[in-house]
């Protein structure tokens, strides 16, 4: 891979033409929340540093997943592949888990140490990412915990992406869903009334972020998983304490412990589904150790109304174990496309072995580990139908769906909280269109579909060729 | 000073900037929110903060608990 860590990732963004560098003073608001809202929206979003920020010492860096030319890049791909060709490229390199990590000696992010007067604000150049956000939050850090009851076991260690608010200059707030990995742990240990230690890892090789929020089974290693993305081995070290597995080479890495047995006020934030999630009571954190690279680059994530950079980090690896999952039982789907919102929208493209059969694949999708809670509306279509095309899926719903037959509701089911549908929070009524088209012992009016003409391959490349001598002329 | 979310007195400074005393970041530590010196008066004004945000003191302890806490074991 042509990376080892965010440093050198930046420097392909830059030689690819995918990075703009900030050198005027801005300030921290509104500046850098604007800065991460309108990145993503110009043609092609490049990442953005921002080196000099009023009052700061240190650069933040934002975007750096928020295109799918950057995506691409990471993924080691050319920056033009198609989103399908992405899928499918991930799907290769899924294959290739566990490559387990090394741990080394010498590692960048232990250059600086801090244990006494911490003050995050020193190090980190916080901002409030959202106006009515209720402080300024870590929205891109990978959090390190490990199962109390089974602490040497690799597997089990999580690294888990998880919204974190800035409460005090060593205290911060953390939101555990109860259906997150990092919940079990902090579970275990409050029944023995523990407190949990944690890493919080900032400014990370960018694949280690996909990895982090990616929905991966309990016992999978995030690390085994981006060492097989990146097909070689990411590079680890040990916590100050707690005998955590952090990465080396991240830019800062706050140690702490979440407090056993307390919640306190946490939030509004501005969450993924384009809205503020309220405020609730959640657990601290007790940070007592710093450790950071010279002169760190906090990577920090804007998010808003979709789509902004979360929506490209969490759309393909949010698709792929879905598409495994089902891949599994039912070999006959073709792709999953569950780049909505985390997967509360999916399309499932499956060719169906016998009538019911696209219904019955989404009832598998809706009791995934990750379909469960987040899925609410889950299109099926034939296996011809490209699901990350959504015009070939309109024509779908068009002319597939028969609305007394196909569409089927369930009611009171599993939710996700923060999707503002969610009424209670945290359950939905889940919602199948099957727009495949009926097998036997189904039955449909006959209906013949149009074939593309002949000669259509070789017009095609013709044309292509065509319009580029055009406007290369130009 | 008063927070301009809850409006309790109960207001600290959290920090001053690491750099020329460019601003400072008060917390509340009623509702913990946090705000800086040089954001909008729509942040920083318990006047103009907007009323679909403002939180009622008495009403924090019973938000909803993320995750519940379990029992002792």
């Amino acid at each position: 891979m042509a990376y080892k860590d965010l440093r050198e990732f930046l420097k392909v963004l830059e030689a690819e033409g995918q990075l703009v560098t900030i050198e005027d003073q801005v300030m921290p608001e509104p500046d850098l929340s604007a800065i991460g809202r309108s990145a993503p929206d110009v043609e092609n979003g490049p990442a953005v540093m921002v080196k000099n920020i009023k009052g700061y010492k240190n650069s933040v860096v934002l975007n750096v997943h928020g295109s799918w030319q950057n995506h691409a890049l990471m993924l080691g791909l050319p920056k033009d592949t198609p989103v399908k060709e992405q899928f499918f490229e991930l799907d290769k390199l899924w294959s290739k888990y566990p490559i387990k990590p090394v741990w080394v000696d010498d590692a960048p992010v232990k250059e600086v140490k801090i244990t006494e007067g911490i003050n995050l604000f020193d190090v980190i150049p916080l901002f409030r990412v959202n106006k009515f956000d209720g402080g300024f939050y870590l929205s891109k850090a990978i959090i390190v915990s490990r199962d109390p009851e089974d602490p040497d076991n690799f597997e089990k260690q999580n690294a888990g992406t998880y919204r974190i608010q800035v409460k005090g200059k060593d205290l911060v707030g953390i939101q555990p869903l109860p259906f997150h990995d990092i919940a079990v742990h902090l579970k275990k240990a409050e029944e023995k009334n523990e407190p949990l230690p944690i890493a919080i890892c900032l400014g990370n090789d960018p694949v280690l972020n996909f990895m982090a929020s990616t929905p991966i089974e309990y016992v999978q290693s995030e690390y085994d998983f981006a060492g097989a993305l990146k097909g070689e081995p990411i590079e680890l070290t040990k916590s100050e304490a707690g005998k955590l597995d952090i990465p080396a080479r991240s830019e800062i890495v706050l140690e702490g412990y979440i407090i056993p047995r307390q919640r306190k006020i946490e939030g509004p934030f501005g969450e993924f589904p384009g809205s503020y999630s309220g405020a609730r009571l959640q657990p601290e954190v007790k940070i007592h150790t710093i450790t950071h690279r010279v002169n760190p680059i906090f990577e920090n994530l804007y998010l808003g109304m979709p789509w902004t950079e979360i929506d490209y980090l969490m759309a393909l690896n949010t698709s792929l174990p879905l598409y495994r999952q089902l891949k599994r039982d039912f070999p006959e789907v073709v792709a999953v496309n569950a780049m909505y919102t985390h997967g509360i929208g999916v399309i499932i493209s499956t060719k169906s072995r016998f009538g019911g059969y696209g219904k019955a694949v989404a009832m598998r999708l809706l009791s995934t580990p990750h379909g469960m809670p987040y899925s609410k509306i889950v299109i099926v279509v034939d296996e011809f139908v490209d699901p990350f095309n959504l015009e070939q899926v309109m024509w779908a719903l068009t002319t597939r769906v028969r609305p007394d037959k196909d569409v089927v509701l369930i009611p009171n089911a599993p939710g996700m909280p923060l999707d503002p549908s969610s009424e209670p929070a945290g359950m939905h009524t889940k919602l199948i269109i099957d727009a495949t088209t009926p097998v036997a012992p189904d039955k449909a009016r006959d209906t013949e579909l149009l074939d593309v003409p002949e000669k259509a391959d070789f017009w095609m490349d013709y044309l292509k060729k065509s319009i580029n001598e055009v406007r290369r002329n130009k | 000073m008063i927070c301009p979310r809850c409006d309790s007195e109960n207001v600290n400074i959290l920090t001053k900037a690491p750099v020329d005393d460019a601003w400072e970041v008060y917390i509340c530590e009623t509702c913990c929110f946090s705000w800086r010196s040089t954001e909008s008066s729509e942040i920083r004004d318990p006047e103009k903060y907007d009323k679909r945000f403002k939180i009622d003191p008495d009403k924090i302890s019973k938000l909803d608990q993320i995750p519940p806490i379990p029992e002792l074991k």
